[in-house]
């Protein structure tokens, strides 16, 4: 070791000392080789609120939890410093107000020229990190636990950042398959190749988020209906550091509601079937309830059909239809006076005698309605009506036809 | 009618086909207040020139049916009867028919007939109805 003055060393001390004191972020003690504070410094008080007098002299174990001085934490950790020369450790140390703080530790075994041994002892107060640290590991794991949905994080250029559970459970990508790669590649070709990605940052970033439904490709080539919001992130100044996406497969539920639709067609179509009964007669027998989504669905295919057809009369029987209401009588007056209007006769038929009741009560205007309470009586008419209509008046008189 | 405006000319603007003693006219495209009244000029001055008993007027050709043209076409059957003849519109297809309808438009009195042959039966019946009241 080198000699130095005395004046020297004086000089270097007080360099050092004032040095330690501009340091408030650390506590720098000196230890001796039984672990007694043998320094103090304004760092160490600001971090552990004892001062110098209170301090000095008293061991190491002051500064630990009562759980980790019934282990002997204290003993052993100087038994490390002391057999590796340096012993790193965090973990809960007390204050003078018998609060808590989690301290990152560094203890250095040092010798002097006399070769007595003690401990040099870095502390650094990280309660603040470790709650962050806590606060982002709690974050992933509710993340990570939510299994049907993916949500996951990409950058600027939509480069995958994170990725979890739910996005592997989804796409059957593990992270470390995705991480670096361009969230893109889920894209089906068409959309990848017509810049859907950068429309979605965009409008995300516009909008303050984007929802949108379509079309993504599994790892094993299949497809999914995915359901997606985009939300992009922002840093401290405000800036767009980012995106996040959650995700989710709707391929079921697209899939039912397209079932169930086709299902309604087809009852629908089912429920309004037109029969031709003669030549240019037409009878739609109505059944069941009519609401007016069915009602109008009805005029409409029996006006196709007298169109199709050259239909000249149509019998509409009411009789399998329980209650007439004034929105279903006025319905069918409506188809009526769409087929006049087509130049066709409408023939109503099967009406009771409180169907008639109701809708006389209604205040209906029939106008010039033809009604039969059976449907035999109703085609009799029907059919009178058509051979009268293609009775030219230049040919011979044809028997039936008769006044309209 | 003006002295300048012959029938020929109108009848070229409005197309109108004499079928025995009945006229067909047939509309097209798009109805106007200047093309309304130069049909009404061309129908009512033809009805007159051929002394028709009937005539057709066929729609089907019709971009747009809506209430101002149901009001032209209620017009036109009244300017028709007045000169003693019969009226029917022929070719109301179904959208336009529930259109109508819907507009609370539904020619009341007005003969319709699904085409140009029903139409004429229906217009040379009403005719024998109407002037002798029984059958021949």
């Amino acid at each position: 070791m080198a000699e130095y003055p005395l004046a020297e060393v004086e000089d270097l001390y007080s360099y050092y000392s004032q040095m330690m004191d501009s340091v408030t972020d650390y506590a720098v003690i000196r230890l001796d080789g039984a672990g007694v504070v043998r320094s103090w410094h304004a760092g160490a008080q600001q971090l552990t609120e004892y001062a110098a007098e209170e301090i000095i002299g008293r061991p190491i174990a002051q500064f630990y939890t009562a759980e980790d001085v019934a282990i002997g934490l204290a003993e052993s950790d100087l038994d490390a410093a002391a057999k590796a020369g340096r012993h790193q450790t965090e973990g809960w140390r007390v204050r003078k107000d018998g609060s808590h703080f989690w301290a990152a530790v560094v203890l250095t075994a040092v010798h002097d020229r006399d070769g007595a041994s003690g401990y040099g002892m870095v502390v650094r107060d990280l309660s603040e990190r470790r709650e962050q640290a806590l606060t982002l590991r709690s974050l992933e794991q509710m993340v990570n636990s939510i299994a049907d949905y993916e949500v996951i994080r990409f950058d600027l250029d939509g480069f995958i950042r994170s990725w979890n559970q739910g996005a592997q459970t989804l796409t059957g990508y593990t992270a470390d398959e995705v991480i670096g790669h361009q969230v893109s590649m889920f894209y089906t070709a068409e959309d990848a190749r017509s810049d859907v990605l950068e429309r979605e940052m965009a409008g995300a970033v516009r909008d303050g988020s984007l929802e949108v439904e379509g079309w993504r490709i599994r790892k094993d080539g299949t497809r999914f209906w995915a359901n997606i919001v985009l939300s992009p992130i922002r840093d401290d100044e405000g800036d767009v550091a980012g995106y996040v996406k959650v995700a989710r497969d709707l391929t079921e539920r697209r899939e039912q509601e397209r079932l169930v639709q086709q299902q309604r067609d087809e009852i629908l179509e089912l429920s309004t079937p037109v029969i031709q009964v003669w030549d240019k007669v037409l009878i739609l027998p109505l059944i069941g309830t009519l609401d007016s989504g069915r009602a109008a669905r009805l005029t409409e295919s029996l006006l196709e059909r007298i169109a199709a057809d050259q239909a000249e009369v149509v019998i509409l029987d009411i009789s399998g239809v329980p209650a007439i209401d004034s929105g279903v009588a006025q319905h069918l007056l409506e188809t009526v006076a769409a087929a006049r209007l087509m130049g066709t006769i409408s023939i109503l038929s099967g009406v009771r005698p409180d169907t008639a009741q109701s809708i006389v009560h209604l205040g209906i205007e029939l106008g010039s309605l033809r009604s039969r309470t059976s449907l035999k009586d109703a085609l009799q008419l029907a059919l009178g009506l058509v051979r009268a209509r293609n009775w030219t008046g230049d040919g011979a008189r044809d028997g039936a036809g008769d006044v309209v | 009618m003006g002295p300048g405006m012959g029938p020929e000319t109108l009848s070229d603007r409005v197309p109108i086909m004499r079928m025995g003693e009945d006229l067909l006219i047939t509309l097209q495209g798009d109805l106007d207040d200047l093309t309304v009244e130069s049909i009404e000029r061309g129908v009512t001055s033809e009805v007159a020139r051929m002394r028709a008993c009937g005539a057709l007027i066929d729609i089907s050709g019709l971009d747009v049916v809506d209430s101002f043209v149901a009001g032209a076409l209620g017009r036109l059957v009244q300017m028709i009867r007045l000169l003693g003849a019969e009226a029917a519109i022929v070719g109301i297809r179904p959208a336009v028919a529930i259109t109508l309808v819907q507009l609370g438009v539904s020619l009341p009195g007005v003969t319709t007939a699904l085409n140009a042959e029903q139409g004429m039966a229906r217009l040379r019946r009403t005719r024998v109805n109407g002037n002798t009241g029984v059958r021949p």
